[in-house]
């Protein structure tokens, strides 16, 4: 591994600076930083709402190089991606790239990521959470190696309706060719670069993976192509709002990885969260098959809802009321959709009230000049990833 | 030919297994991969590694009617625990020779043992209930048990509760004090593990072996055993196969195991699979890892199944000696350790992988063919260096250094010896880690954690698969429990299905 000259020294609050971090770091106005893998990621620039903003009409920069990132490669490497998943790699081919779970022996969601099959035997799993000791139980007994490269490789998710053409205006030629979830190699300034046709925000955009000693030409060459196309570098609070909308989970928020709860029965399984499609039972044996062969007959105690709430106020944290009695769920992640104008939330929802959705509400406490208000909203449960625009899947995408 | 079931391994709680299944009407085919049934028992094609067959469960022999088989029982084995000066002899409560007031002592501890162990014996035969998602009746069993060590009395169920995770050098030196007694109780306690006597969790395989209510010893030795259990597999109209080696345990499109793949490339169909291979080879050899979830391939890879027994027959041109005097008696068991200080000292070397100076022995007389049969404990599998020849000449050397210092002369009398170290009995018996008891023998690892968690109760993961062998409840000693719970298991499950 070469992970040891990529460390860099420790800033004042105990993170280490990202490969994009001298040229982020001036544009932090707010100097908001968080805590993301032990880098220091921005939350917010300058203000969410122009942030949030460029994600829909422009051209954003978010730095994903947190990411854990592992490359799987070998004889058996399909073998042991789809003995990891529920889906079935087998139908995922060369340059393309798969939403994806995995989950324990009882068929709980140990964590959720995108894999990329960059060729026959070669594939990168990219998620949140740490997985070097899960992937290697599972890859345990088959031909294949497995390496750490979340160090090794600085990644860039370019969103936003103007995206493609900010890559097109930087060089990559033929990158508006490319499918949703499609893989594609090109230069920039001679220097290798990985682009994927993924993204967290729901909308038209691209996923760019380099060595992080190429990040600040890339970076630079970038900022320049974007420049007339409004390319705004953002930070975690906008991609939140963009990713609600848009349906994505977030594990530690919406649910808790069954390798790191601690109270039984935390974890979460894909029928409670409502992921029964990304679990293909009719391949061969993959982790948790047979409990969730099981779950797959039983109905689920509780689902992970989309809410939409009457009023404006976002129902942070807020307890779901059946006939405004009846305490039968809590929220997980709210927002008020500044684009769909909709009041949207997240939440779990006990059995049956989970499946029938009548006479729900969500109580919301607002603090008005220190006085707190307590307001039942009605709610009622909708499809998930209720902002969905053509323009994410258009190929080729429109020259906004 | 078609078969109800299939029994992987002809050792005796495969054909404890098998005769159970043919009592209740299944026809069994047996697959024994050497050239005659028995296993660590089976005396032909070499030396017999479970030379003492003291332990049989007198419930499994009577309902297989192992007497009308040909299997006669006699009194219990006595124990003579050599010392320097002389020898104690143990038989049940009584201890001769050890001095007045260390035998009162012996006595009043093996009385409370024995109540303890009675507490917690049924419980140490049954099938172990489910600690999770169990049923009705596993709650019952476990209330049982709880119940049992209530009705211990306050002050003796405070006691159990308080030595049963401790270890057995504390416990003896309080009670009895160091000497050749207390040796010989440790090794009772310690004996085919990697455990020495102050490893914590010693005294629950102590509780274990005094547990064995009607623990029968068979005359005539392993191969009588073997025998009788043969003619009840016959009986029930079971058939055993030699120099049958099975490579693979086949699952279908259905995820149930169904049937088995010989070396040879024969593939032999049944609907039930019963396993008395070691439970990691098992499942990641015999199953493979391809259809466990990877917390069980990880569980069976990384239990603790270290082996620490070498075998050693010595020929021998005289009858020994103790030393005092005593000729040794045929067909008892001797402890040559001397205190349990011993013990530890000679687990210490194991520990670091080297072969102990003074190993601790257990052993037996046979004046008829004139054999000295050894357990050399504490010898460990995986050795620095490798098993050279200078590292069994370095083995063979220590042992009879031992038995020198106990038998005086015994050296000039041996006319020839046979080695098996635990990687030969690796080897020999596809036994990972060589180790009698098919998995450590300790408390992470007993009862429903046995041969661990999710995976007791004799079921494997994949439909139709159990496992009957050491490495299930209650674990090792030819007590031939395993074999008859795992298939009584097979048997209710079978009935359930229906």
């Amino acid at each position: 591994m070469s992970a040891a000259k990529n460390l860099r020294q420790p800033m004042a609050m105990g993170v280490v600076p990202g490969p994009f971090h001298d040229r982020i770091a001036p544009l932090n106005h707010r100097q908001g930083w968080m805590n993301w893998m032990g880098i220091a990621a921005p939350t917010v620039l300058d203000t969410v709402e122009f942030e949030y903003f460029a994600i829909r009409n422009q051209a954003t920069v978010f730095d994903i190089s947190p990411m854990m990132k592992y490359r799987i490669s070998g004889p058996d490497a399909e073998t042991v991606v789809n003995r990891l998943v529920t889906r079935d790699i087998r139908k995922v081919g060369p340059g393309r790239v798969t939403y994806a779970i995995w989950c324990d022996e009882d068929g709980n969601v140990v964590d959720d990521g995108t894999i990329f099959r960059f060729a026959d035997g070669t594939f990168r799993l990219c998620c949140q959470e740490p997985q070097m000791a899960w992937l290697m139980d599972v890859a345990h007994g088959f031909d294949v190696s497995l390496a750490d490269e979340s160090a090794d490789v600085a990644g860039l998710a370019v969103q936003g309706p103007t995206s493609c053409a900010v890559l097109k205006d930087m060089g990559l030629a033929g990158v508006e060719a490319m499918k949703p979830f499609d893989i594609r190699e090109f230069r920039v300034k001679s220097k290798p670069v990985t682009v994927s046709r993924t993204g967290f925000t729901g909308d038209l955009g691209y996923e760019l993976w380099m060595a992080p000693d190429d990040a600040l030409t890339i970076w630079d060459h970038l900022m320049a192509a974007g420049h007339l196309r409004g390319v705004k570098v953002i930070g975690y609070e906008a991609l939140e709002m963009a990713r609600i909308e848009a349906g994505f989970l977030l594990p530690r928020v919406d649910f808790v990885s069954s390798q790191t709860h601690l109270r039984p029965g935390r974890a979460r399984n894909p029928y409670e969260l409502g992921l029964d499609r990304l679990v293909h039972l009719d391949k061969p044996h993959f982790n948790g098959r047979r409990a969730l062969q099981r779950l797959s007959q039983t109905r689920p105690a509780r689902k992970l809802v989309t809410l939409e709430i009457s009023r404006d106020k976002p129902a942070h944290h807020a307890y779901v009321y059946h006939r405004g009695k009846k305490e039968v769920g809590f929220v997980t992640s709210a927002l008020w959709s500044p684009t769909l104008k909709r009041n949207i939330a997240y939440a779990w929802v006990d059995a049956p009230y989970c499946f029938d959705g009548k006479d729900l509400s969500v109580e919301i406490y607002l603090q008005r000049e220190l006085v707190w208000q307590r307001r039942m909203a009605r709610a009622q449960i909708v499809d998930r990833g209720l902002f969905a625009n053509p323009r994410r899947t258009a190929t080729p995408p429109s020259d906004y | 030919m078609t078969w109800d079931a299939i029994v992987i391994g002809a050792g005796h709680n495969g054909l404890i297994a098998a005769a159970r299944l043919g009592q209740a009407g299944k026809r069994v085919l047996v697959l024994e991969a050497r050239e005659a049934p028995g296993g660590l028992m089976a005396a032909r094609g070499g030396m017999t590694v479970a030379m003492l067959p003291t332990a049989l469960n007198a419930d499994v022999a009577r309902a297989l009617d192992l007497h009308r088989h040909g299997l006669s029982y006699g009194a219990p084995v006595a124990t003579l625990a050599l010392g320097a000066g002389g020898a104690v002899r143990i038989s049940g409560r009584e201890a001769s020779g050890a001095g007045k007031a260390v035998a009162v002592a012996y006595g009043a501890l093996h009385d409370r043992l024995t109540r303890q162990a009675a507490a917690l014996g049924r419980m140490l035969m049954k099938t172990p209930p489910r600690l999770r998602d169990g049923g009705a009746g596993d709650l019952i069993a476990l209330a049982r048990m709880g119940l049992g060590i209530r009705l211990l009395g306050k002050d003796e169920m405070r006691d159990l509760l308080r030595i049963l995770l401790s270890n057995i050098w504390d416990v003896l030196n309080d009670e009895i004090g160091d000497g050749p007694l207390a040796a010989a109780l440790a090794m009772e306690a310690t004996l085919g593990g990697a455990m020495g006597p102050r490893s914590p969790g010693t005294v629950l395989p102590l509780l274990y072996r005094m547990a064995g209510r009607g623990r029968l010893r068979a005359l005539g030795g392993p191969d009588a055993v073997i025998a009788a259990l043969v003619r009840a597999v016959g009986a029930g109209g079971g058939a055993i196969r030699t120099g049958a080696e099975v490579a693979r345990i086949l699952v279908g499109e259905d995820d149930r195991a169904g049937g088995v793949r010989l070396t040879t490339g024969e593939e032999i169909r049944a609907p039930l699979i019963l396993s008395n291979a070691h439970p990691r080879r098992t499942l990641n050899d015999l199953l493979g890892v391809a259809h466990l979830d990877a917390e069980d391939a990880r569980r069976a890879r990384l239990m603790a199944s270290t082996g620490m027994v070498a075998r050693l027959d010595f020929a021998l041109s005289g009858a020994p000696v103790a030393d005092g005097g005593m000729a040794i008696p045929s067909g008892e068991r001797l402890i040559v350790a001397g205190n349990m200080a011993a013990l530890e000292t000679a687990f210490n070397a194991a520990k670091y992988k080297e072969i102990p100076d003074r190993p601790v022995l257990e052993c037996t007389y046979e004046a008829g063919r004139g054999l000295l049969s050894v357990n050399a404990q504490f010898v460990p599998c995986e050795v620095k260096g490798g098993w050279t020849d200078k590292a069994r000449a370095t083995l063979e050397g220590n042992v009879r250094a031992v038995l020198a210092g106990a038998m005086p002369g015994f050296q000039a009398m041996i006319a020839g010896v046979e080695t098996l170290t635990p990687a030969d009995i690796e080897a020999r018996f596809g036994l990972p880690g060589g180790h009698w008891h098919h998995g450590e023998f300790r408390v992470d690892q007993m009862l429903m954690m046995r041969p661990f968690g999710g995976a007791a109760q004799y079921r494997m993961p994949v439909a139709g698969l159990y496992l009957c062998g050491a490495g299930a409840h209650p674990g090792g000693d030819i007590t031939g429990v395993p074999g008859w719970n795992a298939a009584g298991q097979a048997l209710k499950d079978g009935r359930a299905a229906k």
